[in-house]
């Protein structure tokens, strides 16, 4: 941790500089930026199955390096898993984790996308799919998010 | 082409990754408050995101072609009922967790090694899926060409 970066770059630097990437991705490739579909061309690398998309799993492998590159010259050093790792043990913490990360993965790949394909990518080009698909996961997740607000007593 | 399109993906997702991480995003709080609706951030980061790429795709439209991809052409998909189911399933792993594909790189990248059991979540996620999807008549022939297991 260099302590280069400030704790958080102000939304109306971070926000365009990711809309440029989108842009950048359509306007030189003509693909469609999203993580999620850059995990499942990499699991099928892993099972030895003809990678269709090789870009995504370099496009993943940049997200990598540039997180870490951001993380060496950033101020923040998190522990743990917030207020979540705060209120549960690590025996509970674990397979929470685990399957949260099942219910993202399993989801993204039925709905045809995430936060990055659908809710960026797909959202700026007015895809009815992308709208829908990003309208739905945005409110399950902050009424989840509320409902255990309210029955943890605050703790979440 | 494809070698244009893989570096081009290299240094894009490079940036993407590299801004992610510096917004904090990684950071369970930023978002986990921005779905308790008590910091807009996540909100004003993202609607700067799609406008900005909107204003982009425009320009890109006017223009009709691509770099190296050819002609343009931009994702149009009518919603089906899949899009719907998944993007729940998404929004309730998205909700308990605060985190998404890409985040969860920005987590372990600023020391939120926990990140990394998300991320193996995600793989299997993605996997069982795949099994969902793949159809009974594929299941059947593969156990009756000599039943070597298939996988998904």
């Amino acid at each position: 941790m260099l302590h280069v970066l400030p704790h958080q770059l102000p939304w109306w630097v971070a926000g365009p500089g990711i809309g440029l990437c989108v842009v950048a991705m359509y306007g030189l490739a003509n693909v469609k930026l999203g993580v999620s579909g850059g995990w499942l061309q990499l699991l099928l690398a892993v099972q030895g199955r003809p990678v269709t998309e090789p870009w995504r799993i370099w496009f993943n492998s940049g997200l990598v390096v540039g997180a870490v590159l951001a993380g060496v010259l950033g101020s923040t050093a998190l522990h743990g898993y917030g207020a979540l790792g705060g209120a549960l043990p690590a025996y509970l913490l674990v397979p929470v984790l685990l399957a949260v990360g099942v219910a993202i993965g399993y989801g993204a790949r039925w709905a045809g996308g995430c936060t990055s394909g659908h809710g960026i990518s797909g959202c700026s080009v007015g895809s009815p799919e992308s709208l829908a698909a990003t309208g739905t996961f945005f409110g399950v997740a902050v009424l989840v998010t509320l409902v255990l607000h309210v029955v943890t007593g605050g703790a979440l | 082409m494809s070698r244009a399109r893989g570096a081009t993906a290299l240094v894009v997702g490079l940036l993407f990754g590299f801004l992610l991480t510096a917004s904090g995003l990684g950071d369970y709080r930023t978002i986990h408050e921005g779905l308790l609706l008590q910091d807009p951030y996540i909100y004003l980061m993202m609607g700067a995101t799609v406008l900005t790429a909107a204003a982009g795709v425009l320009l890109l439209r006017r223009r009709g072609t691509t770099a190296f991809g050819g002609p343009l052409t931009l994702p149009r998909h009518p919603v089906r009922r899949s899009t719907l189911y998944g993007a729940a399933v998404f929004g309730v792993g998205f909700g308990v967790g605060a985190t998404c594909p890409g985040i969860t790189v920005a987590m372990v990248a600023t020391g939120g090694l926990y990140g990394a059991l998300v991320l193996a979540g995600i793989l299997a996620g993605l996997w069982l899926r795949g099994r969902a999807e793949a159809p009974r008549w594929a299941l059947t022939s593969s156990r009756r060409a000599g039943g070597r297991s298939r996988r998904a």
